[in-house]
């Protein structure tokens, strides 16, 4: 695509190998770590209720295979949801605050206040608003993630180097064009430090949400392995929790090489 | 196109979760059950029922809709957002009533205590009086008062005893750092006998030392009961034949509650309904049917709780617990046959 060829972008076959490259030596050291594992398990004898071998675990979810995809498809898509949301939202009112202050100085507080209350004191008032959907859970995933988004946007918006806004404003920029073109991109490394958090925060709480009341979903199955101390079903919902995790954490890291292209925090 | 099929996923996956099925007749009346937990061979009866339609004859579209920790059913019952209720028991529809939640009990499905204390067959707790000097985990969400009372029956001062608030695990238990410890008797005694075997456990049951303590309730919300007695009614009667079915047919049982569940142990679900079944019909259920309320059994519940100062005074329990339900059917439909 460029006029300059990379040593690894010369043939279309050898870039798309440098791409999956890393994938590949994750998925090695994973399974060189759970290999280790059995080995370990085995030769010292570890009884299976204090750490079961990872092979079970597998078979437990081939067993069932259907259940663990409904599983990761449900809980995938109930933080999905509540995170987009959470960070357009988390976004938006970070804009917002860094822009008005007296907006800053009433809501933000608000904000803060709701943050300290735990997730698992309003789970049943979540319940009672929206009932066992995927919007009571998406709702959960939501608090949980807007509200970095919305400090990581509103320092970011603040980083601005005042010199750069003087300049601008010298070649007669508008507010507007000074946070499109100035503002916004300085901030956006910060913003997707945030979004990095926000999406293993938003999971745990698509997990957690899935235990009031709800039949299918990660924290369904992760709840049913804890009350009959089943440890391998319930090492079987970690590692899909793991696995869903990885994937969206790779995905904004994904989107952050694409978006922040001159380098941002994972430059 | 991406949002359009963003809000239909949405709307389908929330459509599909309020149903919960092919929506049937019209004019049947939506209405809810809300479990105390998730879906296991515990409550397969109600989902026993709802598969062979008995609701839908009795004029309800039923959602099944499972508990979690930290739901309280009789909240969910009494702000309407449930229906009916399998509540956590006697102990919990009194601190409801107490609290003045507009809710009533309209059934006892587990006639006796569903738990006991276990200990080692080997271990140093031969029998009651050899608590004195062991360690004791139990939970401290009502089993706590039975232990309590279980001890005073028999003239033994828990004050001096090291009684400690029970985790979600049995491995301290297995691994000997505590002596007694409480079970369910369709769940934690299941692990408990794959771990160390039944022929190592002894029991002690509190029904042996004159404690009873009935768990499992069926609840109502007062609005709508007063607004509907026939289709109460009805859901009790569809109640009850789930449960014989489920209990002339405990494969097919099984093998629906692991449809709803497909992740859970068969093994570990067919010990539950059996036990299921012993629990729901021992008392006064053995005679009288499913559901039974038996007046005598929740009355000596209630002085524990008020012993113990955990209610802060006697509750009208005739207000509490109604049983013109389950006794408009006859005992002979309420029973095996």
């Amino acid at each position: 695509m460029t006029a300059v060829p990379a040593p690894a972008g010369s043939f279309p076959a050898a870039r798309r190998f440098g791409a999956v490259l890393p994938l590949l030596r994750g998925v090695l050291a994973l399974a060189a770590v759970l290999a280790a594992v059995e080995l370990i398990v085995i030769a010292l004898g570890i009884r299976p209720y204090v750490l079961p071998r990872p092979s079970a675990v597998f078979e437990a979810i081939l067993r069932t295979p259907a259940a663990y995809r409904d599983a990761i498809i449900r809980t995938g898509l109930e933080t999905l949801y509540g995170f987009a949301a959470g960070a357009l939202f988390g976004i938006g009112i970070g804009i917002a605050f860094s822009r008005l202050r007296f907006l800053r100085e009433t809501v933000f507080p608000i904000f803060i206040v709701s943050q300290t209350i735990p997730v698992i004191a309003f789970g049943a008032l979540v319940v009672m608003w929206f009932g066992n959907t995927i919007l009571a859970k998406s709702v959960i995933v939501f608090y949980l993630t807007f509200f970095p988004v919305t400090v990581n946007t509103l320092l970011g918006m603040r980083a601005v180097d005042q010199k750069q806004v003087q300049l601008l404003k010298s070649f007669g920029a508008s507010e507007g064009e000074i946070l499109r073109k100035l503002r916004f991109p300085t901030a956006l490394p910060h913003i997707f430090v945030a979004l990095r958090i926000s999406s293993a925060l938003g999971l745990a709480g698509a997990v957690v949400g899935e235990w009031f009341g709800d039949t299918t979903g990660l924290g369904v199955l992760l709840l049913q392995g804890m009350y009959a101390e089943n440890m391998v079903a319930i090492w079987a919902s970690v590692f899909c929790s793991a696995l869903l995790g990885v994937a969206l954490f790779s995905a904004i890291g994904f989107a952050e090489r694409r978006i922040v292209f001159w380098g941002g925090s994972d430059a | 196109m991406k949002r359009r099929s963003f809000l239909s996923t949405l709307g389908a996956v929330a459509s599909a979760a309020m149903i919960g099925a092919p929506a049937m007749a019209e004019d049947l009346e939506k209405v809810s059950l809300r479990l105390k937990w998730l879906p296991q061979a515990q409550f397969v009866g109600f989902y026993m029922a709802k598969a062979k339609g008995y609701y839908a004859d009795e004029g309800l579209d039923l959602t099944i809709n499972p508990g979690g920790p930290n739901l309280l059913t009789e909240n969910l019952v009494a702000t309407g957002s449930d229906t009916f209720g399998l509540s956590g028991g006697t102990d919990s529809v009194f601190a409801a009533i107490e609290k003045g939640l507009p809710i009533t009990c309209i059934g006892i499905a587990h006639q006796e205590t569903p738990f006991v204390f276990v200990s080692k067959a080997d271990g140093p707790v031969q029998e009651l009086a050899d608590f004195q000097d062991a360690s004791i985990t139990t939970w401290f969400t009502g089993a706590n008062y039975v232990l309590y009372a279980m001890l005073a029956a028999n003239g033994l001062d828990r004050s001096t005893m090291n009684i400690q608030p029970q985790q979600v695990s049995v491995t301290p238990f297995v691994d000997g750092q505590v002596d007694v410890v409480t079970a369910t008797r369709y769940n934690e005694y299941y692990t408990l006998m794959t771990r160390v075997g039944e022929e190592n456990l002894k029991r002690f049951v509190p029904e042996d030392f004159g404690v009873s303590f009935p768990r499992d309730t069926l609840i109502v919300g007062n609005d709508w009961a007063a607004e509907h007695p026939e289709l109460v009614q009805g859901f009790v009667r569809a109640s009850v034949k789930g449960w014989l079915d489920t209990f002339a047919d405990k494969g097919a049982a099984i093998d629906l509650i692991l449809k709803e569940a497909p992740t859970l142990d068969r093994a570990h679900q067919e010990f539950m309904l059996d036990e299921i079944e012993k629990i729901m019909m021992a008392g006064a259920a053995a005679t009288d049917g499913l559901f039974a309320i038996d007046m005598d059994a929740v009355g000596k519940a209630h002085q524990i709780m008020v012993d113990y100062e955990v209610l802060e005074g006697p509750i009208d329990l005739g207000k509490a617990f109604d049983s013109q339900y389950v006794d408009a059917i006859p005992a002979a439909e309420r029973l095996p046959k």
